[in-house]
């Protein structure tokens, strides 16, 4: 209330009027004036989601320039050794993810390698000092192969339908001694309802088959072959054969051995996989095994370790040894090596480490060609002071896939803008002249642009593959061919709306050229819209550029092209995308970081299109 | 209207007679690729005689046959000789372009034979190549297209009803994100995830001889990449329609005699935003027919789209198949932009195409 009150003496001497004496006919106004272009500035602005994806848009694409420039990585030559690391991000890693490791699954123990306090072996093909410390773990995983890693189970004989009988040999000879009192034991597992086992034994030079046993329960048995057949048979094979009386049956055998009296171990044992060896010798059946284990473990192994540790090279040519030694003059200090007397040791920090030989060679011309057999330090021989971090992996070939995603982007980039300004120049010439004309001019234009936009980019593509073959030419033709059509129509629908405005009636009056009228009085006010549908044809470019690439018929690796001294690799991110495509299982980073990098790329340039229209065309907000 | 039905399709005959023609023209224009084998390459080359492509020429006098021998003439450009010693040499001469292109036209109109394949499947008729493929696009665009269409609608009618709340800013995101992410990226991650990771659907299409509960599941992945683009076409085209349609008079009236809001909006609302969307579905199917192709690819789906890549491989192109598959891209693409023509005069009857003033 005391504000109020204070109205009630205000000071007179406070107010004074603008304008008492002087008179005004033309004054410039104090502010600005708010031109087209402005207007659209602030709409555009007052657009919070539009301004950050426009950020992000900017961002990308000043990535896309920098960081090949600057990055230290290779993304061109083969690096066979570094091939498929995992992706590693500093800070995260210590989170313990994208840290470098890669888990593997099944794969094959190394029999040897077994631990006998703690049982637990190491796999086969991985060095063990890389591996993550309590990661590692065995386990078995049932199998029927016939296989030596496949260990226990049993093993099957099955009679097939209609088949009378089915027999199988064993592989060795059991000796028989009769003053020790041998026995065969076999362990039958099951025996099918009306399946008769019967077991004969052979005698090596013999024809008869003798029968020792019929088996017709599951058990073991133990058989005194002097018992049954008293005429000794001192070297035999051993003979098991199915019969039934009803078909299909099957008989699961665990293990045969032979002991006798004369040691307490058996002298024969056969199991596993070495009983599942037996072949079948007559009738008709099969002979499989079942409930084996096989060996595996599973692990966590640190990649990077694995790729950077010492590497032996057999066959190191000597130009690159002397090259190394001459780069690498001050560290590479050759020592005796006490342990071989043929080879030498290098110091701390030199590349290679350590020389065990040197290959004879041949001499050409006076220059001596020949080889070392040598171990690489290969972090320092790559030019890395210590580990290097590849934030988003590295691809088959050993390239650092984050600065190949930026080359690839920059690319994308180049091809998406080039296109589109092809396509605007061209389509906007084209739609100024046939919505300028209009009439007959019109008509056969628009029929010729139908056409041409009516043929399907299968057409396109398989015409311009055939003629040319995949290249960044084809690429680009197949992009130009049908892309300026949208932007000539958006044109010259401008071009009806503003023909008839009074302005350009009195431009004409007064004598002005075709010319004039089209680029002083029409293009300018259509300028928006045009510009907006322009800027929408950039993704739709690099859209289809990459579904090209991605099915191998536009650029690659390999090709490079050069535009204003700059060179650009022929990989984009369809090219990476493509790459990934067959690693999908193993190197999911291969078509991860891409997808994302394209997709983020589309989205912030869909909106930044459909902002900028918005800010320029406030009526068409909303639809489309 | 019936000149307006008989003009459009006249002017649809001649698109697509004039893209087969350059077509034709142009692949014709192309290095060949004949067969590989030697007897493969016979049959090919005694069919392109009889096709009228080629003319043969029995070379029979010793000098001429020692000069060709020898290499001292050359053998003229596109021709294929035929040596296996003795005394007779059979050389393929290939008769004018413009012959080829009247015997072309004959073949296809008189007997329907769009020639035979050189390298997909050797020597095998394509059109017969391609109609076993046919069923397969088909019959996945058709799922795709059932699965779109709905999904499309529904998004689009919430967005609609519930502007400018967070649902639809919401949907507006996601059309967003469908529209921008191109097709094949959304497949490989699919089938990243769901086939490989989580191992819950194929990683590939299966066989259609397998039970009908595993082949089902094959579906999921390539009718999901195919249907994302057409979902948020679809779902922005509805909104856009259906708003305009609920800020019109006729439905302040409606709503003025008393109409519920639900009533208002199902009886008259839908009904007229309907109408434009019946041509975008049409065009969409078109749409999913070419996008297709990318997708057979990754998912290994023997469809014509798989074809139609495998005639195109570098270096071993087979141009029949190639013209004959991308003569049914075509035609089916042009036949859906004449139906939308006529579609627009018969579902909403205040359209007269082509009727004067």
């Amino acid at each position: 209330m005391n504000e109020l009150r204070d109205y009630e003496n205000l000071n007179p001497d406070d107010f004074k009027l603008v304008q008492k004496e002087d008179k005004i006919y033309d004054k410039k106004f104090e502010t600005k004036p708010i031109g087209y272009f402005k207007d659209a500035l602030i709409r555009f602005r007052k657009n919070k989601t539009n301004m950050v994806a426009t950020s992000i848009l900017f961002f990308l694409i000043a990535c896309s320039i920098l960081i090949p420039a600057f990055s230290t990585k290779n993304v061109t030559a083969i690096e066979e050794q570094l091939s498929f690391l995992p992706p590693r991000i500093p800070l995260i890693e210590k989170l313990g993810i994208y840290n470098g490791t890669k888990e593997y699954v099944g794969q094959i123990i190394d029999l040897d390698t077994i631990d006998p306090v703690t049982g637990i072996g190491y796999p086969e093909g991985f060095p063990a000092e890389a591996i993550v410390e309590g990661t590692l773990e065995n386990y078995t995983e049932a199998c029927t192969l016939k296989d030596e890693r496949c260990a226990g189970g049993e093993t099957v004989l099955r009679l097939d339908p209609n088949a009378l009988y089915v027999q199988v040999e064993s592989n060795e000879s059991f000796v028989f001694v009769p003053e020790n009192s041998p026995i065969l034991k076999v362990n039958v597992q099951s025996v099918d309802q009306g399946a008769k086992l019967n077991i004969y034994v052979t005698p090596v030079f013999g024809d008869e088959l003798v029968k020792v046993a019929t088996i017709t329960e599951a058990g073991e048995y133990s058989i005194n072959i002097y018992d049954v057949v008293p005429e000794a048979f001192v070297n035999t094979k051993v003979v098991f054969e199915l019969k039934a009386a009803n078909n299909e049956v099957t008989v699961a055998l665990t293990s045969v051995s032979l002991s006798d009296s004369s040691q307490a171990e058996p002298l024969v044992h056969v199991e596993g996989y070495e009983l599942s060896k037996y072949e079948i010798s007559g009738g008709a059946g099969l002979y499989v095994r079942q409930n084996g284990e096989f060996l595996l473990t599973r692990f966590v192994i640190d990649e990077y370790a694995v790729a950077f540790a010492e590497k032996l090279e057999r066959f190191f040519p000597s130009s690159e040894y002397d090259q190394i030694l001459a780069d690498f003059a001050d560290v590479c200090i050759q020592e005796p090596d006490p342990d071989n007397s043929e080879g030498w040791l290098f110091g701390e920090g030199c590349p290679i480490t350590k020389v065990e030989k040197k290959i004879a060679g041949i001499k050409v011309a006076g220059i001596d060609y020949s080889q070392y057999r040598l171990y690489l330090d290969y972090a320092v021989y790559n030019g890395y002071d210590e580990v290097p971090f590849f934030l988003f992996g590295t691809s088959d070939a050993g390239r650092d896939v984050f600065t190949l995603i930026w080359v690839a982007l920059r690319t994308s980039l180049l091809i998406g803008f080039t296109v589109a300004f092809i396509n605007i120049a061209i389509g906007v010439v084209f739609g100024s002249i046939s919505g300028y004309y209009g009439g007959l001019v019109d008509l056969l234009m628009q029929r010729f642009a139908e056409v041409l936009g009516r043929i399907p980019w299968l057409v396109t593509l398989s015409i311009f593959i055939a003629l040319l073959g995949p290249g960044i030419t084809t690429l680009i033709f197949i992009l130009i061919v049908n892309g300026w059509i949208g932007i000539a129509a958006t044109t010259r629908t401008q071009f009806y709306r503003y023909k008839g405005r009074e302005y350009v009636l009195a431009s004409r009056t007064l004598g002005a050229k075709d010319s004039r009228l089209i680029f002083r009085h029409i293009l300018p006010n259509g300028i928006g819209t045009i510009i907006t549908a322009s800027v929408l044809t950039i993704p739709y470019v690099i859209f289809t550029e990459s579904t090209i690439s991605y099915l191998g018929y536009g650029i690659g690796h390999g090709q490079t092209f050069r535009v204003f001294g700059v060179e650009f690799s022929g990989v984009s991110i369809g090219v990476l995308l493509s790459d990934g495509r067959t690693e999908l299982l193993n190197n999911p980073h291969l078509v991860l970081f891409p997808a994302i990098i394209i997709s983020v790329l589309m989205i912030t340039f869909n909106m930044f299109g459909n902002a900028l229209r918005d800010a320029f065309n406030p009526a068409l907000r909303g639809s489309e | 209207m019936t000149k307006y039905i008989i003009v459009r399709t006249v002017w649809v005959f001649i698109i697509l007679i004039t893209i087969l023609s350059l077509n034709f023209t142009i692949l014709k224009l192309a290095p060949a690729f004949p067969p590989t084998t030697e007897e493969a390459r016979d049959i090919y080359y005694a069919k392109q005689v009889s096709d009228g492509y080629m003319t043969i020429e029995l070379i029979e006098s010793s000098a001429d046959i020692s000069d060709i021998r020898s290499g001292e003439v050359e053998i003229c450009d596109g021709c294929y000789s035929v040596d296996r010693g003795g005394d007779i040499i059979r050389m393929y001469k290939p008769v004018p372009l413009a012959n080829q292109y009247f015997s072309w036209v004959k073949n296809i109109v008189t007997r329907w034979d769009w020639g035979l394949s050189t390298r997909v499947q050797t020597n095998v008729p394509v059109f017969d190549l391609l109609k076993a493929r046919i069923p397969v696009t088909l019959r996945l665009n058709l799922v795709a297209l059932i699965f779109y269409i709905p999904a499309g609608f529904g998004l689009g009618i919430v967005a609609a009803l519930w502007k400018d709340s967070w649902l639809d800013n919401l949907i507006s995101f996601i059309v967003m994100v469908f529209i921008s992410v191109p097709s094949f990226v959304v497949m490989t991650l699919l089938v990243m995830y769901l086939g490989f990771r989580w191992e819950i659907l194929p990683t590939q299409w299966l066989a259609s001889d397998q039970a009908f509960s595993l082949v089902w599941k094959g579906y999921i992945i390539p009718v999901l990449g195919l249907s994302f683009g057409a979902i948020a076409g679809l779902t922005r085209f509805t909104r856009a329609e259906l708003t305009e349609v609920l800020t019109s008079e006729f439905l302040l009236l409606a709503r003025t005699k008393g109409l519920k809001r639900s009533q208002a909006v199902v009886r008259h609302a839908m009904r007229n935003s309907m109408v434009p969307l019946v041509p975008t579905i049409i065009f969409s199917f078109v749409g999913l027919l070419s996008g297709s192709v990318i997708v057979e690819q990754i998912y290994g789906i023997p469809g014509t789209g798989r074809l139609f890549i495998q005639a195109l491989t570098i270096g071993s192109l087979d141009y029949n198949m190639l013209l004959a598959s991308t003569a049914f891209y075509t035609t089916i693409g042009l036949f859906a932009v004449l139906l939308v023509d006529l579609s627009y005069g018969i579902v909403d009857p205040r359209i007269r195409m082509g009727a004067r003033k």
